[in-house]
């Protein structure tokens, strides 16, 4: 984001602190430079979410059906299958899987 | 092999969508999001996108949660070198293989021959939302 750098105390419970050492030792990078870069990403998400709102403020919002379909092909990349768009719309079936 | 992937990864097929206004798109962007997952998208898809794609601002929203992948030195080599073993022209797809592999993503993306081809050659079983 920025090469400034700014100190700030902040207070982390004793197992955060800890999970959070272990991690960015497992990383390779320092305590402050794993904290930034979860930080980061924290802000990226609430931006990120903030654009679909923008897009949703023009396009309609999703549905919840919708919305669980998005989850479910979510899922089912995460867990490895792969899958084909469907012009047919959410409301009908979203997309098409193919096991592989 | 575990075949589950951690992350997404987007292409233009993937920007076209969105830019076009595809709910299945936004929908599973969403869905990236609210599950802590932020989907990258190589720099040259962005390029591309905004070279195709008449709608910017959508673009721009989708890219508001998205990391973009820099074509850094080491990157261009690699989608380089990877897009000539295949015999492909399609630097953007040996890109998206690339990252795909490093980062552990499944992708968004309508590329398929030559995505697969890069995919197959780095020994990485390609997980493919095609769109």
């Amino acid at each position: 984001m920025t090469d400034m750098v700014t100190k700030r105390s902040v207070s982390l419970s004793d197992e955060v602190a800890r999970a959070v050492e272990a991690a960015a030792a497992e990383d390779g990078v320092s305590f402050s430079a794993w904290l930034t870069t979860a930080a980061e990403r924290q802000l990226r998400i609430r931006q990120g979410l903030r654009g679909v709102a923008a897009w949703e403020a023009e396009a309609g919002d999703l549905t919840a059906e919708e919305i669980a379909a998005g989850e479910a092909l979510l899922a089912r990349l995460l867990s490895g299958v792969s899958g084909v768009a469907s012009r047919v719309g959410v409301s009908g079936v979203a997309s098409r899987v193919r096991r592989r | 092999m575990a075949t589950t992937r951690t992350g997404l990864l987007y292409g233009t097929g993937a920007l076209r969508a969105a830019a076009r206004g595809e709910r299945m798109m936004w929908a599973l962007h969403r869905a990236a999001l609210m599950n802590g997952i932020v989907p990258v998208v190589p720099a040259m898809a962005v390029a591309e996108g905004f070279r195709t794609e008449a709608r910017g601002d959508r673009l721009a929203h989708l890219l508001e949660g998205s990391e973009v992948a820099p074509l850094d030195l080491h990157a261009a080599r690699h989608a380089g070198e990877l897009a000539a073993k295949i015999a492909s022209t399609d630097l953007l797809a040996a890109a998206l293989a690339d990252i795909a592999v490093q980062r552990n993503c499944a992708v968004v993306a309508s590329r398929q021959n030559a995505l697969t081809a890069a995919a197959r050659l780095l020994g990485h079983r390609l997980v493919l939302y095609a769109v």
